[in-house]
């Protein structure tokens, strides 16, 4: 009579209980690892030659995981270059961001009542909450700038080229899902820095010729920024892209199998001709073991890096103040990375660069005739245009040579891309671009001042001395105080050299501090453990009259900003 | 050249590999384990202190924009607008502790009386909180001219939930050092306390009629009278000024200053409200709404400005308001 155990029984009997219990593990281990058994692997991690029958290709037809990797690599793609690993590192921080992401979510409730309190929370009262929420931002930065540089390296190797045209546009969809991914996650803390500059971000949507309003609405759920666009830019940010992110990393990486990562360019010195396919028995890597402990060790690397990083020298994610849609605070700027759209904002005419008069003529040609404004042209239409203009590079880069000595005028050209986008991304931020000054935004001088040592949002020196070294009383602003507190008068010292620099050198719109303003720190004792610190500037503004500036804030003893965020 | 060439056609060995590796997913998890035991051995309270002190910073401003009105710019309190939140019998006194866990917490020295005069038996945070989202919708005390208007924007005021939970936060922060009752405007507790409203009686034609010139010669701008619906903050509350002006013209001070004036000693109570009217500066009383009162600040023209039997009339609707 047959019966379950009965195999099992006999196999006992015949090889032995210990024999029985190696095989039935080992048997295990084989179907888990799909096709790799104990000794296979020991092998492996001996560094032996693999057998023949090579059972190392194994989990590549049997199992999930292997099915969509190679079984080997061309020896010339596994070194540092060509790919400088930037590719397998862009998929690593998607997962990673991923990770860290689902941990956030847990305790984060898309609603402008929870949002900021939840972030809150999460520093305040979760266990790893903080770091999590570090890692992720760091994470989301690093991403951007590997995949940036990930497609950097394929432009200057020429990796686009043919058969790669599509992987090089799937690649573009997702340099602009992760921008999308990084930009929609800035909203969610719900704070200031959050609300402005994502309203800014959507009403550069409001501008876009012909569908603008139904556009920003679609985003924002409502005319302003509330609560039905921090939904909408929640789901945007952990369904919608995400899921986008995922299908298209797929198509990418199947292009990239099927046509083989592409060989370092002087490989494939016969134009048009490509040799990522045609690989000698000699030159094959296998992918277990070297590929796979390689990519563990870079992911492993790259994990600590992140993990160090966030301990050290990292200020922290920021959060600054609570989102208030009434108060606009100075000096808002978008996410570094779209500091190059900002800067396109800031472009005065249609045709920068032409003496004034004419290019006012210009513009009112353009504004009569088209209803186009600079700024809807240069950052609704040209900056969307750029991207664009990625997209199509592999189709009409008519030259099909992969060489440099043969790419002198694509390299050229790809190099003055990447000096406009620096140069815009200078221009993008408050301070605006040296020597040239463009882009340079600032209210009046005295204005400045305030803002340089109590900024609206943000720490500044103001709040980063400590409450203990605070005098009470209203102390003049000089070269030479004497409040009694030696960390206080530096601090006014360095007001005083601030206001002094200000009345020398004109600012890049030419205003000056008046020569005879003066200044005073009053501070008050509001509470038993708060002050009220104020830098007061009496001045003669632009029009001749005594104005009287006055930029204050609360202290606390506890507050800690000196500790960064 | 050649180093640029080492190290981008560098390949690590086999066991490089994994040791890097290793080493990596050891730093890694060294990392996090600091980060386990710092967050559970105070990190986490240390940043909670942060950011409830950032709270009362936040609050501080918000009271200032909002409160400091009604209530006085150090939570003294403004006879007839608002009750001290700074006052000892309100917040009660406190100390701030930072315990061994690195959270700084209050510790209750002294409770508030007034919250258990008024049967209030939640805590004292829940009791702002709950007065500045909703205000008070009936009189709990007759003192104030205005009930407390209700400040969340769920119920159309101006402040957001957070915003009040920092104002909340400031308010609180007094019990550290309050301030005496005596240096106080307190509401007078429940059941107790003479509310200074004027004791109804019947007008007479002239006075109603005096009622209109108090209504349309300016009076309202600066002053209030309980029931007749000005809420005027910067002069002293005529409510029941026929009362006052009867004490008034018995204190030696009035009868000093008056007379340092050059003003006549008025002698019955209809005699200082003429003068009150006529010559602002013959006395100044001591205690306004927003503080101090100021000399000089009443305008001294009506003499000039309302008819003199418009004048009588006033003179006789104010002697009603007793």
């Amino acid at each position: 009579m047959a019966f379950v155990g009965q195999k099992l029984i006999k196999q006992i009997q015949t090889t032995g209980l210990k024999a029985t219990i190696a095989q039935r593990l080992d048997d295990g281990f084989t179907r888990f690892t799909a096709g790799l058994s104990w000794n296979d692997v020991r092998g492996i991690l001996r560094g032996d030659p693999p057998p023949k029958p090579n059972p190392r290709v194994k989990p590549h037809t049997e199992g999930f995981w292997f099915h969509i990797r190679p079984s080997f690599y061309h020896e010339a793609v596994t070194t540092l270059y060509p790919t400088f690993r930037l590719g397998f590192l862009s998929a690593v921080f998607f997962m990673f961001e991923i990770i860290t992401g689902i941990f956030l979510m847990i305790f984060y409730t898309p609603s402008p009542t929870y949002a900021y309190q939840n972030m809150i929370d999460i520093m305040t009262n979760v266990p790893f909450g903080k770091f999590m929420r570090d890692l992720h931002r760091l994470g989301a930065e690093a991403m951007v700038i590997v995949v940036t540089l990930h497609m950097v390296r394929t432009f200057v190797t020429a990796s686009y080229k043919k058969p790669r045209q599509f992987t090089w546009f799937t690649g573009v969809v997702l340099l602009v899902v992760t921008l999308f991914l990084s930009f929609s996650g800035y909203l969610l803390p719900w704070d200031q820095l959050a609300f402005w500059a994502v309203t800014i971000g959507t009403s550069m949507a409001d501008a876009v010729p012909l569908i603008g309003p139904e556009l920003n609405l679609l985003l924002r759920g409502a005319p302003d920024i509330g609560a039905g666009g921090l939904l909408r830019f929640y789901l945007l940010h952990v369904v919608l892209l995400p899921i986008i992110g995922i299908i298209f990393v797929a198509v990418h990486y199947y292009k990239v199998v099927r046509f083989g990562i592409s060989l370092p360019p002087e490989m494939d010195p016969v134009a048009g001709e490509d040799n990522a396919r045609k690989v000698p028995p000699e030159k094959r890597v296998p992918f277990l073991p070297d590929i796979l402990t390689n990519e563990l060790m870079y992911m492993a690397v790259a994990f600590a890096v992140m993990a160090v990083s966030v301990v050290t020298w990292y200020q922290g994610a920021p959060l600054e103040h609570h989102a208030d849609p009434m108060v606009t605070p100075n000096h808002t700027v978008a996410p570094w990375y779209f500091y190059w759209l900002q800067g396109l904002l800031k472009i005065p005419h249609m045709i920068p660069l032409l003496p004034t008069p004419i290019a006012v003529e210009v513009d009112r040609f353009f504004a009569n005739v088209l209803g186009l404004t600079p700024k809807v042209f240069w950052g609704v239409i040209v900056g969307p245009l750029m991207i664009g203009l990625l997209f199509v590079i592999p189709y009409i880069d008519p030259n099909p040579s992969r060489l440099y000595s043969k790419r002198k005028i694509m390299l050229s050209l790809g190099a003055l891309f990447a000096a406009a986008i620096v140069y815009l991304s200078l221009a993008g931020i408050p301070t605006g671009v040296p020597v040239t000054g463009f882009g340079y935004v600032g209210g009046d001088p005295a204005s400045e001042v305030g803002q340089e040592f109590i900024p609206d949002e943000g720490v500044g020196p103001v709040r980063r001395l400590a409450y203990k070294h605070y005098v009470v009383g209203e102390h003049k602003v000089s070269a030479e105080p004497n409040t009694g507190s030696s960390e206080f008068d530096k601090l006014i010292r360095a007001i005083h050299a601030s206001m002094e620099r200000r009345k020398a050198n004109p600012d890049p719109l030419g205003q000056k501090l008046s020569p005879e303003a003066s200044a005073v720190v009053e501070v008050k004792q509001v509470q038993d453990n708060l002050r009220y610190v104020a830098i007061k500037i009496d001045y003669t503004d632009a029009s001749g009259r005594n104005t009287r500036f006055v930029k204050e804030t609360y202290l606390h003893e506890l507050s800690g900003y000196a500790g960064g965020h | 050249m050649s180093i640029i060439k080492k190290i981008i056609t560098f390949r690590p060995s086999f066991t490089l590999r994994i040791l890097t590796g290793l080493i990596s997913v050891l730093i890694m998890l060294s990392v996090c384990t600091v980060v386990a035991i710092s967050d559970q051995s105070g990190a986490l309270n240390r940043r909670a202190t942060n950011f409830n002190a950032r709270s009362v910073e936040v609050g501080a401003k918000v009271y200032s924009l909002q409160c400091a009105r009604c209530h006085g710019l150090n939570g003294e309190g403004i006879e007839g607008l608002g009750p001290s939140l700074a006052a000892e019998s309100f917040v009660g006194r406190r100390k701030l502790v930072i315990g061994t866990d690195g959270l700084a917490t209050y510790q209750t020295e002294a409770p508030s009386k007034r919250l258990q005069q008024i049967g209030w038996t939640e805590s004292l945070e829940n009791y702002i909180i709950a007065v500045t989202q909703a205000g008070i919708p009936i009189r709990s005390s007759n003192v104030w001219e205005v009930n407390h208007p209700a400040f969340l924007e769920d119920f159309g005021g101006p402040l957001r939930r957070d915003q009040i939970r920092d104002v909340t936060a400031f308010i609180v922060n007094w019990s550290l050092n309050p301030l005496s009752d005596d240096q106080a405007i307190l509401p007078p507790a429940p059941g107790e306390g003479q509310a200074p409203r004027p004791t109804p009686v019947p007008l007479t034609e002239a006075q109603e009629a005096g009622k209109q010139v108090y209504l349309q010669a300016g009076c309202t701008a600066c002053h209030a009278i309980r029931g007749v619906g000005t809420q005027g903050a910067l002069g002293p509350s005529l409510n029941r000024i026929y009362t006052v002006a009867q004490e008034r013209i018995a204190d030696e001070k009035y009868k000093q200053a008056a007379q340092a004036a050059g003003q006549p000693v008025a002698t019955t109570p209809e005699e200082y409200i003429r003068q009150s009217i006529l010559y602002p500066n013959a006395y100044v009383v001591p205690q306004c709404p927003q503080g101090a009162c100021v000399a000089g600040l009443m305008p001294q023209n009506y003499a000039q400005t309302i008819k003199p039997e418009d004048l009588d009339k006033l003179v006789d609707y104010l002697s009603a308001l007793r």
